[in-house]
């Protein structure tokens, strides 16, 4: 006891906090109430001797500040480690715990960091401190701030959850966040990092980096109502002329609307706002079209249904027929496409992929039925005199439609004249006229229709370059040569691949002819090509052809490729 | 899959196999014989292989001439080396 009071009567020379809190403890150590805390009392006291003995020749520089901090930290760490002694916390062991715990060397915060943070640290350690009301010394009003700095790392837990509700305080009250990560800089890395975690602000990330922020996808919402009303707009402006219209000489001024009208030249020109959808724009106007030619092909293709029998594969067409069938008897037989188009706007995808395969199908049949009907041909002069018709793919038209019905010369004159309403009216009409008619002839309905799609290709109507397909397949891989080279070639080069892919595929093919011919076979298998490969030395012991299969083949072709047990004691593919 | 299923240039290399190009490339050069299924797809293994060496034949032979293109020349040679390894 003595001792004691010497030495802090030593340190009184220093009115520090832990001098007066030694004193007290001292002072009141005979007063313990419980007996049997006596012993721990008096051992923690001896402990407490001994750090404080300690602490009398740690400099003296410590001001107020630190000491008030540490004492709390050490609070905190006391009351951790000597929790599961103390059964009742009085605030005589508090301090006791406070004095044992003491580092001898206290983390100094840096005066700098210090000050700027001391206003949200208050409100910090006031708040931890109504928290812990019960467990810490209330020794707010010697305290400033700066408790964070110093080591805290037992009651991380809790100080986590204050710091995320001083956190929320703050973020309500604007506080600057980084102030708080920056002061748990200094401090231990463990709360600091546990702290920052918590103190990663949410909102200013789009502040800092606005690349960051995600902006709503600006889209364009689909005009589909402006660009009917627009087709309906134009159409019913050709309907009406085209009507009335039934002389060359009047088919003039309504040919440029015609052609405004037609599906490849002019929903990419003529109507602007439908510019950028110029792909629903062409099923629109393709499924329309066929609408129309419907409707009007119901007139001139009466007196043909007896002549042309669907004689031809239509199966695949039988169901689009009874399609388009349904469609023509929906609407009524009128010149008006404005009925039609009403009708048709429900069932514009449907029809418009019908269309698509039908003209397709019709082109082939064209080249066949061109050859007949020379009265077909003066009359088509005739309709392209009066039809400025620049695509001769409509010009087409009339030379396969009456060519395919040359002895019916009265239907080809009704033809005609419909025909002429039907090139009043927009271009596509004429075209996909055809289509109408195709449920009830396919055969000449075949004819116009596919020449829409190749467009301009189609003027010079006549036999495919044979090449074509041959080349297309060739640029495939010669495609596949400049993605290996990974450098930029020469239209020269490129065509010398090509004639070295010519001279491949013919050793290939003889190659394989002498390998089946060796087994006595006739037909190639894939043996054969194993075979080919091994001399070639691309497959050899190390390396087999399943491996290669697997390597630059994709999966699809691998499951061909490869045999595979699967569940139900089946392999696929089966050997 | 293995190596280089990324495609690292701009424009996506498609990964079909032509097989109707094969089968009508072989049925041209021998009509008297038939191709089987899974034939089309190996005989297209060979052709990627094939091009694949004579791409990097020709871009060895750009390098050595010091190229930043390959050129006509370069695919000439290649080609023969190449086409004289492929024989079987």
């Amino acid at each position: 006891m003595a001792e004691a009071m010497a030495e802090s009567y030593n340190r009184d020379s220093e009115p520090t906090t832990r001098t007066l809190l030694r004193r007290v403890l001292d002072t009141a150590d005979t007063r313990t109430p419980r007996r049997r805390r006596s012993a721990r009392v008096s051992a923690q006291k001896a402990l407490l001797e001994t750090p404080s003995s300690r602490r009398l020749s740690s400099p003296t520089k410590m001001n107020v500040r630190r000491r008030s901090h540490r004492a709390r930290s050490i609070g905190r760490l006391a009351h951790v480690h000597t929790s599961g002694n103390l059964e009742e916390q009085t605030p005589r062991t508090l301090l006791k715990n406070i004095l044992l715990t003491a580092p001898e060397s206290s983390v100094m915060m840096p005066e700098s960091v210090v000050k700027p943070v001391p206003t949200p640290q208050v409100v910090q350690s006031s708040r931890r401190e109504s928290s812990r009301g019960s467990l810490e010394l209330q020794l707010p009003e010697l305290e400033p701030p700066t408790t964070l700095a110093l080591g805290l790392l037992a009651p991380g837990r809790r100080k986590q959850r204050q710091r995320l509700s001083v956190f929320q305080q703050g973020m309500d009250q604007g506080l600057p966040l980084s102030q708080e990560p920056r002061g748990n800089g200094s401090a231990s890395s463990l709360t600091s990092s546990l702290n920052l975690t918590f103190a990663t602000p949410l909102q200013p990330q789009s502040v800092q980096r606005p690349g960051l922020a995600r902006r709503p996808p600006t889209r364009r919402a689909v005009d589909v109502g402006a660009f009917l009303q627009d087709l309906r707009d134009t159409s019913l402006a050709l309907a009406s002329p085209g009507d009335s219209l039934r002389t060359p000489v009047a088919t003039l001024p309504t040919d440029t609307v015609l052609e405004d009208t037609q599906p490849f030249s002019q929903p990419l020109i003529g109507r602007s706002p439908s510019v950028y959808h110029s792909l629903p724009c062409l099923s629109h106007t393709e499924a329309e079209d066929a609408e129309r030619a419907v409707s009007h092909r119901i007139q001139s293709s009466g007196p043909r249904l007896q002549n042309h029998n669907p004689g031809k594969p239509t199966q695949l067409l039988a169901g689009k027929a009874k399609k388009v069938d349904a469609l023509a008897v929906s609407f009524p037989n009128n010149s008006s496409a404005v009925s039609g188009e009403d009708g048709v706007e429900p069932l514009q995808d449907g029809v418009g992929e019908e269309a698509e395969e039908r003209m397709e199908e019709s082109l082939s049949v064209s080249k066949v039925m061109a050859t007949t009907g020379t009265q077909g041909s003066v009359r088509m002069e005739k309709s392209k005199g009066h039809r400025e018709m620049t695509e001769a793919a409509e010009a087409k038209e009339p030379e396969g439609s009456s060519g395919a019905s040359p002895e019916l010369a009265s239907s080809t004159t009704e033809f005609l004249q419909a025909r002429q309403p039907q090139f009043l009216e927009p271009a596509p009409p004429p075209s996909t006229a055809v289509l109408s008619s195709e449920p009830l002839e396919p055969l000449s309905t075949r004819l116009p229709p596919r020449a829409r799609t190749p467009g301009p290709r189609a003027r010079t109507p006549g036999p495919r370059p044979r090449q074509d397909p041959h080349k297309t397949g060739l640029s495939h891989y010669v495609k596949l040569f400049s993605f290996y080279a990974k450098m930029p070639m020469e239209k020269a080069a490129l065509e010398m691949v090509e004639k070295c892919l010519d001279k491949y595929f013919q050793h290939l093919c003889d190659d394989l002819e002498v390998f089946a011919a060796h087994a006595g076979r006739k037909t190639v298998r894939p043996e054969d090509l194993e075979l080919l490969m091994r001399r070639q030395g691309l497959v050899n012991d190390q390396v087999s052809l399943h491996v290669l299969v697997e390597r630059h083949l994709p999966l699809e072709y691998r499951q061909l490729l490869i045999p595979c047990a699967f569940s139900g004691n089946s392999v696929f593919p089966a050997q | 899959m293995a190596f280089s299923t990324t495609v690292s240039q701009r424009k996506h290399i498609k990964r079909k196999a032509p097989r109707g190009f094969l089968k009508h490339v072989f049925k041209r050069q021998k009509p008297h014989l038939r191709l089987e299924t899974s034939g089309d797809l190996l005989v297209h293994l060979n052709c990627l292989l094939f091009v694949r060496r004579l791409a990097e034949e020709s871009r060895m032979n750009a390098f050595e001439s010091k190229c930043g293109v390959i050129k006509k020349e370069h695919v000439q040679a290649a080609a023969k080396v190449i086409l004289k390894k492929s024989r079987g």
